[in-house]
């Protein structure tokens, strides 16, 4: 595999709105406002960004009204379809575009009004459409949800491994514990097992509510360009060391006709990023796991071989993934308990993480001081961290994957 | 065919449409039906237009028995669709179909999503719902002329293990 690359590029600039379910503004303010503010984090001017890439589910705003709104001028720019896994998707094709010599500096976004306008669960517009295509032997079934899409697979996973809904919570109570150490963070609450085991059932036996993520309006943003770049700007780079885009197990939309339902595109999306990067898990200092539902965390875990398929149940359980244990996962919270930005939070925790500049509770994080002391209301900063890993789900057929370094 | 409600939903089956409507024109005679594959042979439990395993684009629609397993399941306590709400809780299945089990890998199938009904089109109770039931196929004919695929259990005995959660 080529490798000239490793390294080569960096994320510079992170950026986000808050997170809210009322954000009162259009896609394209957010938008506005998130890639602004990447772009003082990161020290670049309107005339330094020279690229733009977005992701949407026909519900962002496009590149060129942005462009216009904060003076940019593109040389390069794409609009693309898509949901889960984009993010690191568009970090790998920011680096092919700044390498194609087709800019130099690229601005990834995603904008969504995902409660207030569309419902990234379903509820309103997205059920209300008329059904045709592949959509026709699924959706007169009332299968139509995200957390339905993925159920089979889980389901199924449950059956042959013997894990229990009561394992997936754990999931939760980790990210819950995260989430109170940061002030963005939608979900601040800390919540028990019981408090997920009792929360109403969404589809049995794969989610409560709890199990699920927390549909959020907001924008986000990070950006990409060279390492040489970097040197002159603001902040600690996060060099990218490996990154896999969207890679996919057999049958695509329709992996259910094919295969271990529990393996899902990680495990051949993991090989490849590990041998691109060359490091081995035990090198990884803290990961992000795409949780759209605690089962998504699990299934990912176990198929970018972090244990081995049936052992995520104890995983989970055995301390690894929180704060203060060995690979602390979603420490912002994640999608469950910080915001669902369609995976771009989890990748700009990772880049604050590597930092060292996590925005916890401890009183000079800014600067780098903290405490390490997780307890609630605490600190959230992983101690010397210096390899960060995310894994992006789309699907159980669809997943990306990204590893930066310090 | 055309625009059809089902169950307050609008399902669009266009002539064009190369890879459903000819799965509906047969469920509307109580048939169901997969594609095979016009140069391998081996049937696909999605109607796409290629055969995934060789793959070539001859195929003809053949019927089949129309029983199988559930291979896997979920119990749909909310939905998001309103016209559903009444229906809740309801079982959809995923059901592997009798032929083709276990080929050409023996982790592959034929696989179809439905509800798991009851003879007189009403979910089966969730108590009844587990991996490895056997199952047969029913069709809910609508009075404007399509007719949707749907799964009852058919009393046969489980081949091997079942089961199902407890809580």
């Amino acid at each position: 595999m080529e490798t000239s690359l490793v390294g080569k590029y960096a994320i510079v600039g992170i950026g986000e709105t808050e997170y809210s379910r009322a954000s009162g503004r259009t896609t394209r303010a957010m938008g506005a406002m998130a890639i602004r503010r990447a772009m003082d984090d990161a020290g670049l001017d309107s005339t330094q960004v020279d690229g733009m890439l977005s992701y949407h589910s026909g519900d962002s705003t496009p590149s060129t009204s942005i462009m216009y709104d904060l003076g940019l001028k593109p040389n390069f720019y794409m609009d693309c379809s898509g949901g889960g896994s984009s993010s690191e998707a568009l970090i790998g094709l920011a680096m092919g575009a700044i390498e194609a010599g087709m800019c130099d500096t690229v601005a990834i976004f995603r904008s969504m009004n995902g409660y207030s306008n569309f419902r990234i669960g379903g509820t309103g517009a997205r059920a209300a459409s008329g059904i045709s295509g592949m959509d026709l032997m699924k959706r007169p079934y009332g299968l139509i949800s995200a957390v339905q899409q993925f159920a089979f697979n889980f389901t199924k996973h449950m059956a042959t491994y013997g894990v229990k809904s009561e394992d997936l919570a754990h999931i939760k109570v980790a990210h819950s514990n995260h989430a109170s150490n940061n002030p963005k963070a939608m979900m601040k609450q800390r919540v028990t097992v019981q408090d997920v085991m009792d929360s109403r059932w969404i589809i049995r036996p794969v989610a409560h509510l709890l199990d699920c993520c927390l549909e959020t309006d907001n924008a986000t943003c990070v950006i990409v360009t060279s390492a040489e770049r970097a040197k002159n700007l603001k902040q600690t780079p996060a060099h990218i060391i490996g990154v896999q885009g969207r890679g996919t197990k057999p049958g695509g939309d329709f992996h259910f006709q094919h295969g271990n339902m529990g393996r899902v595109a990680g495990h051949y999306v993991g090989p490849r990023i590990f041998d691109m990067a060359g490091v081995k898990h035990e090198d990884i200092d803290v990961t992000g796991c795409y949780d759209a539902f605690t089962y998504t965390v699990l299934l990912q875990l176990e198929s970018y071989g972090w244990c081995k398929p049936g052992e995520g149940k104890d995983y989970v359980k055995s301390g690894v993934i929180n704060l203060g244990g060995k690979v602390p996962n979603n420490t912002s919270g994640g999608h469950l308990c910080e915001a669902y930005t369609h995976g771009m939070n989890m990748v700009i925790e990772n880049v604050r993480q590597l930092r060292g500049t996590v925005d916890d509770y401890c009183p000079n994080a800014a600067n780098g001081e903290h405490t390490y002391d997780y307890s609630e209301g605490g600190c959230r900063q992983v101690k010397d961290a210096e390899v960060s890993m995310n894994m992006g789900w789309g699907t159980p057929a669809v997943g990306s994957a990204l590893i930066m370094r310090k | 065919m055309a625009n059809y409600e089902y169950r307050g939903q609008m399902l669009s089956i266009p002539d064009n449409d190369s890879e459903y409507r000819g799965y509906f024109e047969a469920a509307g005679e109580h048939k169901l039906v997969v594609k095979k594959c016009g140069a391998c042979g081996l049937l696909r439990g999605e109607p796409g237009p290629a055969c995934p395993w060789c793959p070539s684009l001859d195929w003809e629609w053949v019927e089949v028995s129309g029983k199988g397993t559930i291979y896997s399941y979920q119990i749909v306590a909310h939905t998001v669709v309103p016209a559903l709400k009444d229906l809740a809780p309801f079982a959809i299945v995923l059901v592997e179909l009798d032929e083709q089990s276990g080929k050409p890998t023996e982790e592959d199938g034929l696989r179809i999503v439905a509800n798991l009904l009851t003879d007189d089109m009403k979910p089966e109770k969730e108590e009844n719902v587990a991996i490895g039931a056997r199952v047969e196929v029913i069709f809910d004919d609508e009075p404007d002329g399509i007719s949707i695929p749907h799964f009852k259990l058919s009393g046969e005995p489980p081949k091997g293990e079942t089961w199902q959660h407890v809580f």
